[in-house]
């Protein structure tokens, strides 16, 4: 049965800007598909964003949106869920705003593993400037600031996630909008710090310059590089160079909570959060 | 066969009477021609062959698609799903 879009989505803001093909909006639409199957409603939704082309997707969502700078979308989300822990705050956030102006803020939300949900549209590229080289470009590929090849080795999203303390960590690319979907909504299930990466095409800055300038071309170039999980653990670094793990690198819901349990590796920043504000306020009565 | 869907008024139509294995079923498309921007992906994702490109001179791009034959469709979703720009429905 065809899915209401329309009722998640500010219509009058639609067709969006995005190029013809982009792939954000598939990631888009997976996500508001995940917003449903969760049951939210939407008044309880805070949807952030830093800036890019990824970032423009709060424009159209008719729910509590935040359009904010480059790089600082979790740290206004981190603000938003200590305000108002009831709220579903999602982040929405593009390469290089997560993981190179934002790569700090990135990681310091991993290790607080707070109850914020970040999907990272990986395209490989700062599409919006111009196609310049990011932290997720892979070696030997051209951007505008490396033209004759990119030599930095690349991040890989979700380990780097990991390893600072998301307690949800998966990737799906925009081939296959079911399996995002799927991972969103489970990240919007799971307490903790949740990050999905949805590798996506930007065929008008990246392809452009790495002869997949159309988005079937793009995006059958992400097909080709898609490993699972399982396989992809017995390959070296370097045939991973350009590879693109799918599947969940890590899913570990919080079991304590409470500030008695503070200690525990894994724990909700929310929750901990709330009780020392109940403690100070305690306090403050004597 | 069931009663007619409604769907948004600015979305154009296609129904068909389809077997999906040996299941009877109806199909109905609807594609929202001014949201559309030719991209193409849903011609390449249908394993169906349901939609085609077709010339547009009032797009920039000059593409739209059409849907070929609504019968072929065996509401496997993928076009709906993989448009990134909201045109497609499939009920
Ligand atoms: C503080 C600051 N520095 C730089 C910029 C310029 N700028 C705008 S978008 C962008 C890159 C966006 O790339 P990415 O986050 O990967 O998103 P995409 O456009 O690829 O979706 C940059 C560098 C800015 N707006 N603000
Ligand atoms: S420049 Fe790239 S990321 Fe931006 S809208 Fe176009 S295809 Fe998408
Ligand atoms: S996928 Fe959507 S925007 Fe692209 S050609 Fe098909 S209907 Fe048009």
């Amino acid at each position: 049965m065809a899915f209401e879009y329309e009722k998640y989505l500010r219509m009058d803001k639609i067709p969006h800007l995005w190029c013809p093909g982009c792939g954000i909006g598939v990631v888009l639409k997976a996500m508001l598909r995940s917003v449903e199957n969760m049951g939210w409603d939407k008044n309880d939704i805070a949807f952030v964003s830093g800036i890019g082309c990824t970032s423009r997707a709060p424009g159209y969502i008719d729910c509590n949106t935040l359009h904010t700078t480059h790089g600082r979308a979790l740290s206004f989300a981190t603000g938003i869920k200590l305000a108002q822990p009831a709220k579903h705050v999602v982040v929405f956030s593009g390469d290089g705003d997560a993981t190179a102006i934002g790569g700090n803020h990135f990681i310091h939300a991993c290790r607080r593993n707070i109850d914020i949900t970040l999907v990272v549209v990986n395209n490989n590229t700062y599409g919006m400037t111009g196609g310049q080289h990011s932290p997720t470009t892979p070696i030997g590929y051209k951007a505008s600031t490396t033209i004759y090849g990119n030599i930095d080795p690349t991040f890989d999203i979700c380990l780097l996630a990991k390893a600072a303390g998301a307690s949800y960590v998966a990737r799906a690319t925009v081939n296959k909008g079911k399996m995002l979907e799927k991972y969103i909504t489970k990240g919007f299930e799971h307490k903790g710090f949740s990050v999905i990466v949805a590798t996506a095409n930007c065929h008008t800055q990246f392809g452009r310059k790495n002869k997949m300038s159309d988005p079937i071309s793009a995006r059958k170039w992400i097909e080709s590089r898609e490993i699972p999980i399982d396989k992809a653990r017995n390959m070296k670094a370097l045939e991973l160079n350009d590879k693109i793990i799918t599947g969940e690198f890590i899913s570990e819901e919080p079991e304590q909570t409470y500030w008695e349990n503070y200690n525990h590796p894994i724990h909700e920043y929310t929750e901990a959060y709330q009780r020392i504000r109940e403690k100070a306020q305690a306090q403050d009565k004597h | 066969m069931s009663e007619k869907i409604n769907i948004p008024e600015h979305y154009g139509r296609w129904e068909a009477d389809i077997t999906i294995g040996k299941k009877e079923d109806h199909v109905t498309i609807g594609y929202w021609r001014d949201g559309c921007k030719g991209c193409g992906i849903c011609v390449d994702v249908c394993p169906k062959k349901v939609w085609e490109i077709i010339e547009a001179k009032d797009k920039w791009n000059g593409q739209v698609v059409q849907v070929t034959d609504a019968a072929k469709c065996i509401k496997c979703m993928l076009c709906e799903i993989h448009c990134p720009d909201f045109c497609i429905k499939i009920y």
